[in-house]
């Protein structure tokens, strides 16, 4: 009998899986389930972040604790430095589709309204608010760099829940005058969340949570460096886990903790020659996956490819100085290679490209991610140039409805038999 | 040395039987309600045609939608890497191939020993496809075969904006509402499909040859619409619709000897 099937079932009513989900007590029941099966996790990291994102969630939802809504790219340092309890409505969305419930969300959020070529995550996170199934927040933070629907999104919620949102505008190109820009705000922001929070602005609090940051960041370069090896020591749909903490937990101690556990454990498979298997094809993976089913990963591994790294774990950002946090923090904001014209992208891409060996490249085109997609093109072109072949893998995240499972898997299959054919000279 | 190729499309089943390099027979049937099924049919159909036994058949390759489906394959290839030998073979100078089949199209581009490099498959729907047409010959009373022959009939062509099947259904049914005579219809619809092919093919790039197959490709109405389109000649091979199987029918015989096809 498939458990999670079963639980789904018994849940499918609309009502009862937001009440499941909106409650702290589930949390602790899952969180202490997972606890037996420790030992049964492939990764220890991925352990203590399933725990670490199971309280942070359940704790969102006791209503003790401020939370803070922080879209895909704020700076969540600044809701940590406050002491705040930050919540991901993107992960939020993620997750509801990875419990099988992602079509009711969907449909509730296309009911109030929003647009069927709005992006997923967001038509989820709006139809699940306006049903109540997300932790209420004190305030939203919203970034306009990347995805610029969220700040709208943001704003709507807001209303929902008679929150205050507060958006930070990032200009387009990097200069100093953008970071002066950026960091004056995000100065002001921290003053103005505070307040809206009952929180008491500490310099010395933000500062740790860019200590930790900073420890983040310096563990996942380790272990992104230590991915390297040829055959990967970490399968990339594993590594596709920690965009959790990419998204919600830079800032905080656990993130520090878990990264350093997974760079250690990562280094330890490979000193003890415990790791890697036959790899028949080495990827690139750009964008996220699709969340409502996993028949996409599990064609891949089945083919004997790996994701050898991922778009969405690299560390693009320069180290964070805890004595200028705003000045540094908006240096990160503006470092991102995807916020710029596509040729930065296809730069970091192709170096990365080569750096992990991959035979090709996936670029997964999320529907409705305009900042993602909209350079695909050119970026593809650019690549082919440079000699890798680049499969535009045209999907949905969370949205399977539209999706027709035997052509994504055609597509995939008939890229793996060009790299066989580039490997073998004539294959077929 | 004996290899057959299957091909399990959505319409339609074929098979082919190459026996070292040569064509012994080909078959075609329709798919139906089960995929296995059909295959059944079509390798015994085929093997009856060239007069052999399912024994004297070294190797067998599945492809189409339905690869999985059938039992007694040695491998599954997908159609488009199967598209591209086959059109190949036939034609070594090919560098484009255009395959439109019963729910998808798909755009290939080839290098000069007939590997594929690249591609393009439409998604979402089966506007543009074989399905599509069968939707509008039902409405107009025609049957598919003889779209085609409708098409040359045609003064001007009825302007068709809607690439969705369901949408463009609609549009006929205006059409045929405010008399506009059936051929002109036709050549609209032929018209739309290759629009949308058009734009697919030119976002991959076309480069001469170009090959068109699929059982769409029979119609002269679309190659006619999709060449005046591109501004490129299409070939079409004699039985456009068996170049899937015939090409998993060379792989075959390349996964068996080691030689290339």
């Amino acid at each position: 009998m498939d458990l999670n099937r079963t639980i789904q079932n018994l849940l499918k009513d609309r009502g009862r899986w937001g009440k499941v989900l909106s409650s702290p007590v589930s949390y602790r029941i899952v969180e202490g389930a997972l606890a037996l099966a420790k030992k049964s996790f492939p990764w220890q990291a991925i352990y203590q972040m399933s725990r670490f994102a199971l309280h942070q969630t359940g704790r969102a939802y006791t209503g003790k604790v401020p939370v803070v809504w922080s879209s895909a790219f704020f700076p969540v340092e600044i809701a940590w430095g406050l002491q705040l309890c930050p919540f991901s409505p993107e992960v939020a969305a993620a997750f509801i589709t990875g419990m099988g419930f992602g079509p009711e969300a969907l449909s509730m959020g296309e009911e109030a309204g929003y647009s069927r070529d709005l992006c997923s995550f967001h038509r989820c996170i709006a139809g699940a608010a306006r049903a109540g199934h997300l932790p209420r927040p004190a305030a939203l933070l919203a970034s306009t760099h990347l995805c610029d629907g969220a700040p709208l999104l943001f704003q709507n919620m807001a209303e929902i829940y008679g929150a205050p949102c507060f958006t930070l505008d990032v200009p387009y190109t990097a200069s100093r005058e953008a970071e002066v820009y950026v960091a004056e705000q995000l100065e002001r922001l921290w003053h103005d969340l505070a307040e809206a929070t009952g929180r008491r602005p500490n310099r010395a609090s933000l500062e740790e949570a860019l200590r930790h940051s900073n420890g983040f960041r310096k563990n996942m370069i380790r272990a992104n460096e230590l991915r390297c090896r040829v055959p990967s020591p970490i399968s990339g749909n594993d590594m596709l886990a920690f965009i959790y903490l990419f998204f919600i937990g830079q800032g905080s101690r656990e993130a520090a903790e878990i990264s350093a556990c997974l760079a250690e454990e990562i280094e330890e498979k490979i000193v003890g020659g415990r790791w890697g298997g036959a790899e028949k094809y080495r990827l690139l993976w750009l964008h996220l996956k699709p969340y409502y089913s996993n028949e996409v990963m599990s064609f891949i591994e089945q083919a004997g490819g790996v994701l050898a790294y991922e778009e969405f774990n690299h560390i693009y950002w320069p180290p964070l100085d805890p004595g200028e946090p705003f000045l540094s923090l908006a240096r990160k904001v503006l470092a991102h290679f995807d916020y710029k014209p596509v040729e930065e992208r296809i730069r970091v891409i192709r170096e990365l490209a080569e750096k992990y060996r991959v035979d090709g490249i996936v670029h997964f085109s999320h529907h409705g991610c305009r900042q993602s997609t909209g350079g695909s093109l050119f970026l593809k072109e650019a690549l082919q140039e440079a000699g890798w072949p680049v499969l535009l893998l045209d999907g949905d995240c969370l949205d399977g409805r539209n999706e027709a499972a035997g052509g994504m898997l055609t597509r995939l299959q008939a890229f793996f038999e060009i790299l066989e054919e580039r490997k073998e000279g004539c294959l077929i | 040395m004996i290899t057959a190729g299957i091909d399990v499309g959505s319409l339609s089943t074929d098979a082919v039987l190459l026996r070292d390099g040569e064509v012994l027979a080909y078959s075609i049937v329709n798919t139906g309600a089960q995929a296995r099924a059909a295959a059944e049919r079509a390798f015994e159909e085929v093997l009856e045609k060239a007069g052999i036994s399912l024994s004297e058949v070294d190797t067998v390759v599945a492809t189409g939608y339905g690869r999985m489906s059938v039992p007694f394959a040695d491998g599954q290839v997908t159609e488009i890497s199967c598209h591209g030998r086959g059109s190949a073979f036939l034609n070594p100078e090919v560098r484009t191939v255009i395959d439109i089949g019963g729910q998808d199209s798909k755009v290939i581009r080839l290098d000069g020993q007939g590997n594929v490099i690249d591609f393009l498959m439409n998604d979402k729907c089966a506007a543009g496809t074989g399905r599509f047409l069968e939707v509008m010959a039902d409405r107009l009373e025609l049957s598919v075969s003889t779209l085609g022959n409708e098409d040359l009939k045609a003064e001007g062509a009825a302007e068709i904006s809607s690439m969705c099947t369901v949408f463009a259904e609609s549009e006929v049914i205006s059409l045929i509402a405010r008399g506009i005579p059936r051929p002109e219809i036709v050549r609209g619809l032929h018209r739309s499909i290759a629009e949308r092919t058009a734009g697919m093919a030119n976002r991959l790039g076309i480069m001469p040859r170009v090959m068109m197959t699929g059982g769409v490709a029979k119609n002269p109405g679309v190659v006619r619409a999709l060449s005046e389109k591109l501004g490129a000649e299409i070939v079409v091979p004699p039985e456009p619709q068996i170049v899937g199987a015939l090409g998993a029918a060379l792989i075959a015989r390349k996964k068996r000897s080691g030689k290339a096809v």
